[in-house]
């Protein structure tokens, strides 16, 4: 509960360092509270307590989302500042947008009541649309902001439906009291309950870009700022996911004999789609969003999975991908301030000309494909070997299939970076930011190499 | 200090990460402080371990840091095991392998690869401590690869020689046969019993398998696992990458392919002696395979004039008679011979490494000779380490090798005779490299001549330690007979399986003395002739290219295993792949795997038109998409 409070404390003081003149500190500020609130969620992870008549509930799960969400936060605050260093946009405005952001994120790893939902994912998803269209006078930003709030106001129009729907079934919005009229009546529910549901699903995989509700994702991606992108591909989708495996594992579990087909086949279409369009993108923020897509299929299956393992699998699935991507996007807004461009062949000859950018893309590109070393490898291990006990072999299939396909596009980065002639245009990173790309490369070595220490780190937690 | 255990591997990580990452920019001077006193830190810690092992405090004890890899019913530990056998064997390690870091501070002085050298050997360090430390196959295994992995780099150290590339590639693809047979051998261990911790292993067969009925689950492992040490420790048939691993540094061959490295396989083997006891078939195996390479090595070391060829060869056929040891059941015994061979193999390697660095790279003992004048300590020091290896008492050597032969008597005489004879070559050739080496006249050119020095002192304080050791080396393990106790052995026995503890010697000590008196006979009456024919008669062998008699000419050439081994399997693989690249490649595997991109390909160009920026559009496919959903799951059902 903390956490909370804190974070929209901190977006209250993002927006006073305007009018009184601390914005210069304001970074600062921001990064050693993210940190206080992060060793403050620390400390509370071993309790569980409930908050406004059991609306919000701080357990060990939302303890350990919102505080992978605040790490990655943290990780996002260095690599993007040199961008708002630059005062292309207002800081104190974007900043605190950026925390009301964290603050509907820890809403949605901890509510328990289906207003909750709701406000978190609106909380989320407000500065978000402000946010993507943050390049005022971009053509291409603007249009990104329009299309993410016009459908974004769509799909919440169907999740509120659905959560309408699901209360007339039930007379209750507390997913606890929701699953237990669930599991008493498995196996005659009301029509009523059913189609809510798949309202709620479906609002929901708008959110973490399930096809067919992702065309937004690669349009807005691409047209929004670079670190606005960084954001949503990874601190977004998190929460969206911790959001949805919350609902769908507690609430909805006893009748999974009735959605969880519909959500294999979303799952299909889900991670051949992302594939397929990513081989054939020229831009690789387009090829990341669509990448986005193909890992949001995987992440989608632990959904299907009823034991307890598949928390450590999501948690783990989610740290990977974020991270891995969080790295690419890093090195993809170093490679655009060089050249300007973010097309693969934009990447030609980084190898030599900074090495250690290539390698950090290399370590993340691998990670994302699922190699090991890397923590990737063992995400998908873990993950599929779940999904194949639960008996989805056709789903294991299709999701290898994808991977297959998806070597394909990520090694062409690392391809073009280790070919080509390096030019002369170069770029001194600071020492901070060397150190925070190190950090995060090394530690998917080191997770992919003993993912056992990770596993009985969350588990310790408990 | 037991929670002090895990800076043991990870300070020489620590040498290796700062010495490779700095890498040139380091002065040599600090590369040397680093990489040596890693590995003395390591070593000062071993030792505190091993006073606490001796006195009683620590028995055996399993050090868990996290669990590792945790797959379904399978969860491998990330955890070190502490006792008798791996103390012994880290002693081992850190000590010889300290000494071989000083001598090579000296000996690489000059190289431009210094802190490239000294980061691989820490990593080599590092990954052999992995190997004994490990308290599961595993952890055994990730340190089984990591020392391959180092002595491929350290055996190609100078990559631009071709010849040297090859025999690196050469060591890691007979490594490679070996490791899959291990690797098997793992698998079918995980199968049969669910684990792969030391312990939970050792227990379950202990149980399941009764001795004296086959086993054919146990001899197969067993067997898989010995193929895995016949690779790492150069055993037929897999042993012809040893001689040829000599491209290396010096020092190198001193501590991987003599002292440490070659070892693991004795050491596996010692450390699953549960498994192995259970499956007597695979000890008779190991028995004749032993038996064989310390004949057959023996008999090509009796004609190689390469320094470094000759204590190759030699090492392969030492090694030969730890597996003898161990296929007679006499683990210790080949423990004892490890750690005496140790000393004694690593002081002759560096004593030779000396001799190289004093003749400005020549390693033709045919153009040496008369050497002992200019290099006193090194030939002092060689001496003693020949006499050790030849087992004369007291020295080191002897009372090992007198225990396999002990071991062997018992078994059958035969053996024993095949022992001593192996032993008698072993001392033929080794003097007959001392006298060409370090007596009579100089051979070389005159530059060489010119140039002829004594070693600097970093290079000869660890020859004369390792000279100290091949003197003492043996007292741990004085038998009975002798009026020692044999300690060492009393030392390992936890670890040896019950029903493979000897109540005590099946010799009577009066057949004990005798057979030592024969033995020890026969090697000085070699000596002697070794003596006749390389100084009275100073004999020298034949220039290359000189007519060579029908056998000596099949020994100068190994037995033509080389040339066998290509015949029989590497051009016939070169043929099969061709036929298989030819045929399945190209025609079947490419076809099917571009139709696959292809049609990838195509759908992505075609899907990608679904993309078209228009907002109805996407609205459209959406309400689809509800409709669909809706349609299938409720409206269906109505």
């Amino acid at each position: 509960m903390k956490t909370l409070i804190l974070t929209a404390l901190l977006g209250i003081v993002s927006m006073l360092s305007e009018i009184f003149g601390f914005r210069k500190y304001l970074w600062t500020i921001l990064v050693l509270g993210l940190t206080g609130v992060f060793c403050v969620n620390l400390s509370e992870l071993t309790s569980a307590y409930q908050y406004f008549p059991n609306m919000v509930v701080f357990d060990h799960y939302a303890g350990v989302f919102s505080g992978l969400i605040i790490l990655m936060a943290l990780v996002w605050f260095f690599i993007s500042k040199d961008q708002y260093d630059s005062n292309e946009f207002n800081q104190a405005d974007h900043y605190s947008l950026i925390m009301f952001a964290l603050t509907g994120t820890i809403v949605l790893v901890s509510f328990t009541h289906l207003a909750m939902l709701f406000l978190g994912i609106e909380i989320l998803s407000i500065p978000m649309f402000i946010l993507a269209g943050s390049r005022k006078h971009e053509l291409s930003s603007n249009e990104a902001s329009l299309k993410y709030f016009i459908m974004g106001a769509f799909a919440s129009g169907i999740l509120l439906f659905g959560i309408a729907l699901l209360y007339g079934a039930t007379g209750t919005f507390n997913i606890h009291e929701i699953a237990l009229i669930a599991s008493n009546n498995s196996g005659s529910v009301s029509i009523l309950f059913y189609t809510g549901i798949f309202m709620v699903m479906i609002g929901l995989a708008f959110k973490v870009s399930a096809v067919p509700f992702h065309f937004w994702t690669p349009d807005v991606y691409e047209g929004s700022p670079l670190v606005i992108t960084a954001f949503m591909a990874t601190i977004v989708k998190t929460a969206a996911f911790a959001a949805f495996y919350r609902l769908f594992n507690t609430t909805f579990a006893p009748l999974i004999h009735q959605w969880g087909s519909t959500l294999s086949v979303i799952i299909i279409f889900t991670i051949l789609t992302g594939n397929i369009l990513a081989v054939y993108q020229t831009s690789v923020k387009r090829m990341l969003a669509y990448s986005g897509i193909a890992q949001a299929g995987y992440m989608l299956m632990t959904i299907l999975l009823t034991t307890y393992e598949s928390q450590n699998a999501l948690i783990l699935y989610t740290s990977s991908y974020a991270l891995s991507t969080l790295c690419a996007f890093a090195v993809l807004h170093y490679v655009v301030k060089i050249k300007g461009s973010d097309t693969f062949e934009s990447f030609s000859g980084l190898g030599k000309s900074h090495p250690l950018l290539a390698v950090i893309m290399v370590i993340s590109m691998l990670s994302l494909a699922g190699i090991p070393p890397a923590v990737g490898f063992f995400a998908k291990f873990y993950l599929f070997s779940a999904v194949l006990q639960q008996g989805y072999l056709a789903l294991v299939i299709v999701a290898v299939l994808g991977s297959l396909i998806s070597v394909y596009y990520y090694f062409r980065v690392i391809i073009s970076m280790y070919s080509g002639e390096s030019e002369t245009e170069s770029i001194q990173l600071t020492v901070i930011n060397k150190a925070v790309l190190v950090l995060i490369g090394c530690l998917i070595i080191l997770l992919g190499v003993t993912p056992g220490l990770f596993i009985d780190a969350i588990k310790s937690l408990t | 200090m037991l929670q002090l255990a895990w800076l043991i591997p990870v300070l020489p990580l620590i040498g290796f990460l700062i010495i490779g990452l700095a890498n040139k920019k380091l002065p040599k001077a600090v590369v040397g402080f680093v990489g040596c006193g890693s590995i003395l830190g390591s070593f000062a810690i071993v030792l505190t371990l091993l006073t606490e092992v001796l006195n009683g405090t620590i028995q055996s004890e399993t050090l868990t840091y996290f669990n590792w890899i945790s797959a379904g019913s399978l969860d491998i530990k990330l955890s070190f095991l502490i006792d008798p056998l791996s103390v012994t064997m880290m002693t081992i390690i850190t000590g010889v392998g300290f000494l071989i870091h000083l001598y090579s501070a000296g000996y690489m002085s000059h190289d431009e690869g210094f802190a490239r050298y000294f980061a691989y050997l820490n990593l080599f360090v590092f990954s052999m401590l992995i190997l004994v430390m490990g308290s599961n196959f595993l952890v055994l295994f990730a340190g089984w690869e990591g020392v391959g992995l180092c002595s491929y780099l350290l055996i190609g150290f100078w990559f631009k020689n071709n010849d040297y590339n090859n025999a690196a590639k050469k060591a890691f693809i007979m490594n490679r046969i070996g490791d899959l047979g291990f690797l098997l051998g793992m698998l079918l261990i995980i199968v049969t019993f669910g684990s792969l911790e030391y312990s939970a292993v050792f227990e379950q067969a202990q149980t399941i398998f009764k001795p004296g009925v086959a086993q054919p689950v146990l001899i197969a492992i067993t067997l898989l696992l010995f193929l895995g040490a016949t690779g790492k420790s150069a055993q037929i048939p897999l042993y012809t990458w040893l001689p040829d691993a000599m491209a290396g540094p010096t020092p190198v061959s001193a501590l991987i392919h003599a002292a440490t490295m070659v070892t693991a396989g004795i050491y596996m083997i010692v450390r699953s002696n549960v498994l192995f006891s259970l499956a007597p078939f695979t000890l008779e195996v190991i028995e004749i395979i032993g038996l064989t390479t310390a004949l057959f090595a023996a008999t090509i070391g009796l004609v190689q004039n390469d320094i470094k060829k000759v204590l190759a060869y030699s090492t392969v056929s030492q090694l030969g008679y730890m597996f003898f040891a161990l296929g007679m059941g006499a683990y210790s015994t080949a423990i004892f011979h490890v750690a005496t061979h140790a000393f004694f193999k690593a002081l002759l390697f560096l004593g030779a490494g000396s001799v190289i660095h004093a003749m400005s790279g020549e390693q033709d003992i045919r153009s040496m000779g008369g050497l002992w004048k200019k290099l006193p300590i090194t030939f002092a020091t060689f001496i003693i380490g020949t006499v050790a290896i030849a087992g004369i008492p007291p020295f080191a050597g002897f009372f090992s090798k007198d225990e396999i032969l002990a071991h062997a008597y018992e078994h059958s005489p035969i053996l024993w005779a095949l022992g001593v004879l192996g032993a008698l070559m072993t001392t033929f050739y080794m003097f007959r490299l001392v006298f060409l080496t370090f007596f009579g006249s100089f051979r070389g050119t005159e530059h060489q001549k010119s140039h002829l020095h004594e070693s600097p002192l970093i290079m000869t304080i660890p020859l004369m330690v390792l000279a100290v050791l091949s003197i003492i080396g043996g007292f741990v393990g004085v038998p009975e007979v002798l009026g020692g106790h044999n300690f060492l052995k009393s030392f390992l026995s936890p670890i040896i399986a019950p029903i493979n503890q000897h109540t005590g010697h099946a010799l009577s000590h009066s057949t004990e003395l005798m057979l030592m008196g024969i033995s020890v006979g026969a090697v000085l009456l070699v000596i002697i002739i070794a003596a006749i024919v390389y100084i009275s008669k100073k004999a020298v062998p034949s220039p290359e290219g000189s007519d060579l008699s029908a056998p000596h000419k099949v020994l100068y050439n190994k037995y033509y295993i080389d040339e066998i081994y290509r015949t029989l399997v590497v051009k016939p693989l070169y043929w099969l792949g061709d036929i298989f690249y030819k045929v399945f490649e190209i025609r079947i595997i490419d076809n099917f795997v571009n139709a696959w991109g292809k049609g990838v390909d195509r759908g992505s160009a075609g899907l990608r038109f679904l993309q078209n920026g228009s907002i109805s559009f996407y609205m459209f496919a959406m309400v689809i998409g509800i409709i669909l959903i809706l349609f299938f799951n409720t409206i269906i059902k109505l």
